[in-house]
C-alpha cells in the first residue's frame, strides 16, 4: 500500500486567487453572497481559448494548470472532479431561454457547457490525460466522495498522481433558491461563497509536499455513537491515537441550523479536542470541505495554524495531525486525516 | 447595408464572446472560418441561431451554411435577401 501526499493546491475562492495570503491576511466578509476574486484571466490564457468558457470552467482550468507547474506534474495519470452544482451559470443561460423561445434557438455552447462533466472533460482534453477521469456529483459529500477515488487509487498503486478538483459556481439566482431550501442564509458571519480548488495528489514521496493524507471515511447516520465508533474504526485502521490530533477542523458556518450538529455530537466525537473552522473565510459550497482540506494543509506544511482559524483556544504550536470533520444535512459525515510530511 | 453589417458584426462579437475584437477588427470582406476570426464548428452553430433568432432564416440544409458565411459581407447580404424580421 502506497502512502498519499498532497504535491500541490491551488484556489480560486473568496480569498485572495492563487495564493496563500489569506494566512496571514485574511479577507472578511459581511455580505451573505459573495463570488470569487477572479485573476485576470487574460494573463493566462489566450482570447480564443477563454472567449468560449464560462467562469467555472476558467477556474478549474487555470487552477488544475497552476498546480500542475507547482507540483511539476506535467501529465497526471488521472482526472477525478468534484462538483455539487456543476456549471450553473451555463445551465442557468441555457434553461432561461427555453420558454421564451420555445425550446427552439438555444445555444449550443451554454448546452455543451451545462453539465457537471464538462468541468472533468476539459480538464482532460487541455491536459491530454486520457487516463480514468470521473466526476463525484453527491452534494455536500462530493468533494470527500472524489478523494476517496483518489486516495484508493493512489494507495493500491492504480496511479501515480491524480488531479484532483473540487469547483462550484453561486449565481445569484441559485443563491436565492439555496435561501429558500435553508441550505443558505442570512445569518451574520456566515455567506455562500464559491469554489475553485485543484490538489496534486501523488503515492510518490516528495520533499515539498504539502502533507500526507493518511485516510478518508464517509459515513451515514444520526446516531452519534455509532458515528464515534466509526471514528474510532477509522483512526485505529490509520493507526492513529487520537491524543495524537492536534486539532480538528470543523464544517461550522455560523448558521444555528447547520451547526446545531457539531454543538451536539463534538463533545461526544471529539472529547477534549481544539477546533478549527474555515467557512468564515471561504463560505459555504457544496465543495466547501475541499478548501478546509487545502487550509489544514498548508497549515500543516507551514507549521502552524492561525489564529483566525481557530475557535475558541489560542493558537497552537507546531501542528502534526488535523483531522477534517464535515456532516452534511445532519446525516452524512466524512472524517479525513491529514499529517505533516515530517511525521 | 452599411448600417446590416455594423450590427451583424456586433452581434457577431456579442453571441461568439469574442472580447478582444471590435467591429473595426472584423474586416467585411474576410473569411469567418479558418483565417481571419479563427471561427469553428461550434461557431458556425451559433451563427446559425444568430440567423434564425434575429433576422428569422431558418437554415433548413447545413451545408448552405460553407458558403453563407464566408463573410460578413456574404452573410449581411443574404439577410437582406432573405430576412422576416
Amino acid at each position: 500500500m502506497n502512502d498519499v501526499y498532497i504535491l500541490a493546491a491551488q484556489h480560486i475562492s473568496s480569498q485572495t486567487p492563487l495564493c496563500e495570503d489569506w494566512m496571514d491576511a485574511p479577507r472578511l466578509y459581511d455580505d451573505a453572497y459573495v463570488r470569487a476574486i477572479d485573476p485576470d484571466y487574460k494573463r493566462y490564457f489566450a482570447p480564443n481559448t477563454a472567449r468560449r468558457l464560462g467562469r467555472i470552467l476558467k477556474r478549474a482550468l487555470l487552477t488544475s494548470q497552476q498546480v500542475m507547474q507547482t507540483s511539476a506534474v506535467n501529465l497526471p495519470d488521472a482526472v477525478i472532479t468534484a462538483t455539487g452544482g456543476g456549471c450553473m451559470e451555463n445551465t442557468e443561460v441555457f434553461l432561461n431561454a427555453l420558454t421564451p423561445e420555445q425550446g427552439e434557438l438555444l445555444s449550443p455552447t451554454c448546452f455543451m457547457q451545462s453539465t457537471h462533466n464538462t468541468i472533468g472533460s476539459l480538464i482532460a482534453i487541455e491536459t491530454q490525460c486520457k487516463g480514468y477521469n470521473s466526476t463525484y456529483s453527491h452534494k455536500g459529500i462530493s468533494f470527500e466522495c472524489a478523494l476517496l477515488d483518489a486516495f484508493l487509487q493512489l494507495e493500491n498503486g492504480e496511479a501515480d498522481t491524480v488531479l484532483l478538483g473540487a469547483h462550484d459556481e453561486l449565481t445569484s439566482n441559485y443563491f436565492r433558491l439555496l435561501c429558500r431550501t435553508g441550505y443558505l442564509g442570512l445569518s451574520p458571519g456566515s455567506f455562500g461563497g464559491e469554489t475553485a480548488l485543484a490538489l496534486m495528489l501523488s503515492g510518490t514521496p516528495c520533499p515539498q509536499a504539502l502533507c500526507r493524507v493518511r485516510g478518508v471515511e464517509i459515513c451515514f447516520g444520526m446516531d452519534p455513537q455509532a458515528i464515534r465508533r466509526t471514528l474510532e474504526d477509522f483512526l485505529q485502521r490509520i493507526p492513529c491515537d487520537s491524543g495524537e490530533i492536534d486539532a480538528v477542523m470543523l464544517g461550522v458556518n455560523n448558521r444555528e441550523a447547520n451547526d446545531r450538529v457539531y454543538a451536539d455530537w463534538c463533545p461526544v466525537l471529539f472529547p477534549g479536542q481544539r477546533f478549527l473552522r474555515y467557512k468564515h473565510l471561504f463560505g459555504e459550497s457544496y465543495t466547501a470541505p475541499a478548501l478546509g482540506c487545502y487550509a489544514a494543509a498548508v497549515c500543516l506544511h507551514r507549521q502552524r495554524i492561525p489564529a483566525h482559524l481557530c475557535s475558541g483556544d489560542a493558537p497552537m504550536g507546531e501542528p502534526r495531525h488535523i483531522l477534517l470533520y464535515n456532516c452534511f444535512e445532519h446525516k452524512n459525515h466524512s472524517f479525513i486525516l491529514l499529517s505533516s510530511c515530517g511525521k | 447595408m452599411d448600417e446590416l453589417i455594423l450590427k451583424l458584426k456586433r452581434e457577431i462579437i456579442d453571441v461568439l464572446n469574442l472580447e478582444e475584437v471590435s467591429p473595426e477588427d472584423i474586416a467585411t470582406d474576410a473569411p469567418l472560418f479558418g483565417e481571419g476570426l479563427g471561427l469553428d464548428s461550434i461557431d458556425a452553430l451559433e451563427l446559425i441561431v444568430l440567423m434564425e433568432k434575429n433576422y428569422g432564416i431558418k437554415l433548413k440544409d447545413p451545408t448552405q451554411g460553407r458558403d453563407l458565411f464566408k463573410s460578413i459581407r456574404v452573410m449581411a447580404e443574404y439577410i437582406r435577401e432573405n430576412r422576416t424580421k
